[in-house]
């Protein structure tokens, strides 16, 4: 009867959460998202609570909202490295509660830097043709300090065509690029990842435009 | 004698560049080889598996915030590096031994990453005293005493694969602690890198 009473009204407790991961772009801070469970037709509140390693004390979110709709923004004064963190998200509603699937979380394996900044491209025609990549690391990074050390790739195609060409530059913050086309565009971006961690996404693009150098080499060498 | 005056050649910067490089390799092995364990996992193995708390390097407290490791001096990176990488020595022996027999279907290949690790965690040790020389013995002097490990795997099937899985997953974080505090180091008494740090 409890049942047909629930179905008729389309009323459920809330579905299960599902807590989806966390990263921290800079070793400092981190975020934790999750995606929720069905509603179940009523309004629903979304909490997430966590222990620390070594700590039975239970601790709310300390913050939700700066890092937008379900996500934990954990700053700098709530983040250890080298500590576990499990964490819960519970989903509560009018008529109920669940808790999604625990997850322990260590920052130090979970690390995301943002993109890589300024980019900048320039053709160099002096010796031997190419084009100067510089970049710098996301400012959030502390690369000067050694707290994170960054690793950087750099991708460029021309304008026209679909593939890009990549090029591991280890930690530097330049690159050069031989072999190109006179007369094209071309377009290159940057990414890095930390020592031990995960890639962070493409740069904005930085654009170029290479002029007629090997005509001009060649008109000198008929002379 | 060719190698002892290689070292002596070697200043503070290349000898810490170098020390970087092996300690980056002990934690991208360590990494290995616990996703290579994941792989064959018993199946109530993490509900048994010991919290990271009960890693026998976790009495040696260590700063776990950047704030508060970056105020501490050379000498004490250099303390905490030394202290976590000597309470490894027995530990990875008794690893490096038990591979070859542990019931996993890679055993082969995890005993002969095992057997990288305790050579290049000796290599670095020899490497870190080197470093002390330089740097100072502030870096002796520290109540940092290594830890003494006294252990062994068990001797059924799931408590081997199990103990060994989680010294692996102590030393993979205790790795990356080195390779964190060997590299702030390397950015520290590094003038002459401004195109990195």
């Amino acid at each position: 009867l409890f049942i047909v009473f629930q179905k008729s009204t389309g009323h459920e407790p809330p579905g299960k959460p599902v807590l989806l991961g966390c990263r921290s772009p800079e070793k400092e801070t981190f975020t934790c998202w999750w995606e929720p469970g069905s509603a179940g037709g009523l309004p629903t509140n979304y909490s997430l609570y966590y222990k620390k390693e070594g700590s039975d004390t239970v601790y709310e979110c300390p913050d939700y909202k700066t890092a937008g709709k379900n996500s934990c923004y954990f700053d700098k004064q709530h983040t250890s490295i080298w500590i576990n963190y499990n964490i819960t998200v519970v989903a509560t509603n009018a008529l109920g509660r669940s808790f999604s699937d625990p997850l322990d979380v260590d920052v130090a394996y979970n690390v995301q830097p943002h993109a890589p900044e300024n980019v900048t491209v320039e053709f160099h025609s002096k010796e031997n043709p190419c084009l100067l990549v510089k970049w710098e690391p996301p400012h959030k990074a502390d690369t000067k300090s050694g707290w994170i050390t960054l690793i950087y790739e750099v991708r460029v195609k021309r304008e026209k065509e679909d593939n890009w060409e990549e090029h591991f530059a280890g930690q530097q913050k330049q690159y050069n690029i031989f072999s190109l086309h006179p007369w094209e565009k071309y377009m290159v971006q940057v990414r890095c990842r930390p020592d031990h961690g995960y890639w962070s996404e493409w740069s904005s693009t930085a654009y170029v435009e290479i002029p007629d150098y090997i005509r001009r080499d060649r008109s000198m060498w008929i002379l | 004698l060719s190698l002892s005056v290689q070292i002596q050649c070697i200043g503070l910067n290349g000898l810490l560049e170098r020390a970087a490089e092996i300690s980056e390799r002990l934690h991208a092995l360590s990494t290995g080889l616990t996703n290579d364990l994941d792989t064959h996992f018993p199946p109530s193995g993490r509900m048994l598996m010991p919290r990271p708390s009960l890693c026998h390097t976790s009495s040696l407290t260590t700063p776990n915030d950047k704030e508060h490791v970056l105020r501490l001096p050379e000498s004490e990176l250099l303390a905490i590096v030394r202290s976590l990488l000597l309470s490894w020595s027995d530990p990875l022996h008794l690893l490096s031994a038990e591979a070859p027999s542990l019931p996993h279907p890679s055993s082969g290949s995890i005993h002969s990453k095992t057997r990288e690790l305790q050579e290049s965690t000796h290599v670095l040790n020899r490497g870190l005293e080197k470093l002390v020389s330089k740097i100072g013995p502030g870096s002796q002097s520290l109540d940092l005493s290594p830890f003494t490990w006294r252990g062994d795997l068990g001797s059924d099937r799931n408590s081997r694969l199990l103990n060994f899985q989680f010294l692996m997953s102590c030393f993979r974080r205790d790795s990356h602690k080195i390779d964190s505090f060997l590299k702030l180091l390397r950015c520290r008494t590094a003038k002459m890198r401004p195109e990195v740090c």
